[in-house]
């Protein structure tokens, strides 16, 4: 059964798949850096009124909690990620890289130190592709 | 003024933002290579054929600006996809040395990638002084 994106529900499915990816697990070791927020600018016409997000604990390639936030400016993670819910929608689905992503703006990072990112960009492409294995209902 | 800026018009490539973004974390990061800048003179272009973008780096000794699309006769012209672009700011080095140490698991994938033509560093070994302060201040 699909989940709706974005909803609590989705937000802790997500941090399930993280756990499941062993990709994330393998790139995402190293990791200490603090936790990360995907997060979905308001657009009323798509059906969020509201900034909507998630964040997640990630610590040494384990999500250790996720919190699912609603309004702007909830999220106060070390590192947030922030895009139009059609271009999530693409990354989801696996048809658009979030390293290209944000190399073209689509994907912003509004909060955090980029050259971390940058270091561990398999984790972070790793954390974001876990999305891949959420069956995800995407608003019409 | 700042040592690192956009050129007019630049702010609209996000990639070029994201380079301005890293250089300035990086230096704040790591001072000791603030010589690389009061050193390089010269411009270095970087094409992301896969994503159609590009922008040029100039050094004058004092200033880095990164322009929108390529700027003048480069000196040096990076050539990559997204992918190998991003990962070659994650060469491992050699401790002590600073050398990039043959072993690492992202050396590796881009000597494979040059040698393979995926990647091509065009003059390079002419402007190894520019190309090597470019290296310096983008390294994570």
């Amino acid at each position: 059964m699909s989940i709706p994106f974005p909803s609590e529900e989705w937000a802790n499915a997500f941090g399930e798949a993280v756990n499941q990816n062993e990709d994330y697990q393998k790139h995402g070791k190293p990791w200490t850096f603090g936790d990360v927020a995907m997060i979905v600018r308001a657009e009323p016409a798509a059906g969020i009124p509201e900034e909507a997000g998630m964040i997640l604990d990630v610590h040494e390639g384990r999500c250790r909690g996720v919190q699912y936030i609603v309004g702007e400016g909830k999220a106060n993670a070390a590192f947030e990620i922030i895009a139009p819910y059609a271009t999530w929608k693409e990354v989801i689905e696996g048809r658009l890289d979030p390293i290209a992503a944000m190399m073209q703006g689509k994907l912003d990072l509004r909060k955090g130190h980029l050259p971390t990112m940058i270091r561990f960009v398999e984790s972070s492409r790793a954390l974001v592709k876990s999305a891949a294995a959420v069956p995800t209902q995407f608003p019409s | 003024m700042s040592a690192i800026e956009l050129a007019p018009g630049a702010e609209s490539n996000a990639f070029a933002s994201m380079m301005a973004t890293l250089v300035r974390q990086n230096l704040d990061d790591h001072p000791d290579r603030a010589w690389a800048l009061k050193l390089a003179r010269g411009r270095v272009s970087v094409e992301v054929l896969d994503l159609g973008m590009s922008i040029t780096f100039v050094f004058d000794g004092e200033r880095l600006v990164i322009y929108d699309g390529i700027r003048g006769i480069p000196d040096v012209r990076v050539r990559g996809t997204a992918e190998l672009i991003t990962i070659s700011s994650n060469m491992e080095s050699l401790p002590g040395i600073g050398l990039p140490d043959p072993r690492g698991e992202t050396n590796q994938k881009l000597a494979k990638a040059l040698r393979s033509g995926e990647l091509e560093l065009i003059g390079a070994v002419r402007n190894p002084l520019v190309f090597l302060c470019f290296g310096l201040i983008l390294a994570v």
